[in-house]
């Protein structure tokens, strides 16, 4: 059993500085779960912790159900990818897979089997006499998930693995090691700053901020019901539009966004209940790129006129950045829609998945999913 | 015409270098009453070298050199490396014990010369070549300490992480991963651990004897009341380059190794 539970985990560096404070967390057995978060989160700190290659300063750590604070990492059976792949330099590629299985005593015809097996899982078969610095990235990358398959740890731990690869070798290392999760089954625990890694190949994902853990939940969950601004902000590509409104109340009951004096945005009636207490009150309105559209398809969808100050192409896409108002927003169009900068179009706002958060404190304003 | 003005003063910054040992050597193979002539080569003689041999037993001396060069190095390397392994991943006794490390550098060797000298004595080990070894050892080893430290900080700890969540353990890991890789630094700097000692000439002085002296000892004893014989000096000089001259060949390729390397991207 290889559940791994962080209760109140916490790591602190100095009298009152903490990387990593009060994480609460259980992973249960076979599950992937990422960690995502930018720069300096904690993230890493978290991984290492649970590795056993950083110290614990309060709360505990569960592997299987034991208590694993003070354990070394040899002796906690799981397998580190780290961003580097930290392979061995003066030994083979068939070596450095080898190497674990060497130190917990197997024999020879054993690590033999093994070590071919991993390599034939991995395409590394041709490659195993060869050293570290004679291979690709690529190549380097399947070696040290090689060598961690190989162990056969009850857990995978994964420190930023795909981040040295480029975009294409991403993609493809991304359905390859989702696919080897499914096929070895084992408890996953990535760490990674892409969020299209964290939205594809997790069970769970674990978004942090500055030493805290801010939510957990399946990616589509997390993505559709953010607990903050932050999480709202950071799960979408390009940002979700985050604008100053303030709630207001008509006289028949129906409630509105002022966003600017003459811009505004109806409520849908199904979120009335949720957003009644605050009305009169200012508000910070959520608004997706992607719920932005250049043809208004469905007729509750509500116009704006935007001012169009840049257009990015990408080929599959295109996102606009504009001004609505004074305020500055970003959508999501379709590929064939280019207008130029300065031209003054109308787009349509889809209010049903719009999120209202409070503005002092960015947490969510709740409301029934959709 | 500034390139030529370049090359000029760069040719004449090599002549001031390398003319003077190539005199050296010119002198060592040209007998004792032609060594002032003005001719390059009047007649080439090995007598300066035979009579370094048989007269003033240089054999023995080239020998103590080896011995105690080798010897003090020897010692040091397992205390430098694990020094500096220490300082370099550890931050043992954090910035204090680097400073004190560097500041037993500062420290002029006359000063601590005659303080040896009393030691040894202590000891029994004076005028002999286990106390110069010892006193050798002791003085480069901040030296490798610290161009080791500089080396180990260059490794990427994700090697050693590695190999601990692989089944090492802290000491494991150093032993079967970091020292392998780092046999080019540590060959560096034992080169450079026998150069120093090679070349050292006031703690050789004070603390040898006369049948434990070393090279630079020896040439400076072949000054004598009746002037110096410069054949013969040039040709112990000579002599005494030549291990120096492999030693650096063989640095200078593992400095650079050692400098640009890089096992993780």
């Amino acid at each position: 059993m290889a559940s791994i539970e962080l209760d109140r985990v916490s790591k602190r560096y100095l009298e009152n500085a903490y990387s990593v404070q009060d994480v609460d967390l259980k992973i249960e057995d076979g599950e992937f779960v990422i960690f995502l978060g930018p720069s300096g989160c904690g993230k890493s700190t978290t991984l290492r912790m649970i590795a056993g290659l950083e110290s614990i300063s309060s709360g505990e750590l569960r592997i299987g159900g034991h208590n694993m604070n003070k354990v070394s990492p040899r002796d906690r059976n799981i397998a580190v990818v780290f961003q580097s792949y930290a392979l061995y330099p003066h030994m083979s590629v068939f070596q450095n897979m080898a190497f674990g299985l060497k130190m917990r005593g197997a024999d020879s015809s054993e690590i033999k089997r093994k070590v071919n097996d991993a390599a034939e899982l991995l395409g590394l078969g041709s490659l195993l006499s060869r050293k570290p610095g004679a291979l690709s990235g690529g190549q380097r990358q399947r070696v040290a998930l090689g060598r961690a398959i190989v162990r056969e740890p009850q857990a995978f731990l994964l420190d930023e693995p795909l981040s040295n690869l480029d975009a294409q070798l991403r993609a493809e290392m991304r359905l390859e090691l989702t696919r080897l999760h499914r096929r070895l089954g084992r408890t996953m625990v990535h760490v990674t700053h892409d969020q299209i890694e964290a939205m594809t190949m997790g069970d769970r994902i674990c978004i942090m901020r500055e030493g805290r853990l801010v939510q957990s939940g399946k990616p589509l969950d997390v993505y559709a019901n953010p607990a903050d601004t932050f999480v709202a902000r950071f799960l979408a590509t390009p940002p979700m539009n985050l604008l100053p409104a303030r709630l207001s109340k008509s006289f028949d009951g129906a409630l509105s966004l002022e966003v600017e004096s003459h811009l505004r945005l109806t409520i849908p009636i199904r979120h009335l209940p949720a957003y009644q207490h605050e009305a009169g009150k200012p508000v910070t309105v959520g608004i997706r790129a992607e719920d932005i559209y250049e043809s208004q398809l469905d007729p509750r969808w509500q116009p704006i006129e935007v001012e169009v100050t840049s257009l990015e192409a990408l080929g599959a896409e295109n996102i606009l950045t504009g001004r609505w108002g004074s305020l500055e927003i970003a959508a999501r169009l379709g590929r064939r829609f280019l207008p130029r900068r300065g031209d003054r179009v109308t787009l349509y706002v889809d209010a049903e998945p719009v999120h209202l958060f409070y503005p002092e404190t960015g947490k969510v304003i709740p409301r029934p999913p959709l | 015409m500034r390139k030529f003005g370049l090359h000029l003063g760069l040719l004449i910054a090599c002549a001031l270098i390398i003319l003077p040992p190539l005199w050296a050597l010119r002198t060592s193979l040209v007998p004792e009453s032609m060594s002032y002539s003005t001719d390059w080569f009047p007649s080439l003689t090995l007598d300066n070298y035979r009579s370094l041999f048989e007269r003033n037993h240089f054999l023995t001396y080239y020998a103590n050199s080896l011995i105690v060069a080798c010897g003090s190095v020897l010692l040091a390397m397992p205390f430098a490396t694990a020094t500096g392994y220490a300082f370099a991943r550890f931050r043992t006794g954090g910035r204090l014990a680097r400073f004190v490390v560097l500041a037993t550098q500062m420290l002029p060797p006359v000063a601590l010369v005659l303080p040896a000298f009393a030691l040894l004595r202590g000891a029994g080990l004076s005028n002999s070549l286990t106390g110069l070894v010892i006193v050798y050892a002791a003085l480069n080893l901040p030296f490798l300490t610290w161009i080791l430290m500089g080396f180990f900080e260059g490794i990427p700890a994700d090697l050693e992480w590695a190999a601990m969540t692989d089944g090492t353990s802290a000491w494991g890991a150093f032993w079967r991963i970091v020292l392998p890789i780092s046999l080019p630094g540590l060959a560096a700097a034992a080169v450079l651990g026998f150069i120093l000692s090679w070349n050292e000439f006031l703690f050789a002085l004070v603390l040898s004897g006369p049948s434990t002296a070393t090279i630079p000892v020896a040439l400076a004893a072949l000054q004598t009341s009746n002037g110096i014989q410069i054949g013969k000096v040039s040709a112990g000089v000579v002599l005494a380059i030549v291990p120096l001259m492999i030693g650096s060949i063989f640095v200078q390729r593992f400095f650079v190794k050692g400098l640009t390397f890089g096992s993780v991207k």
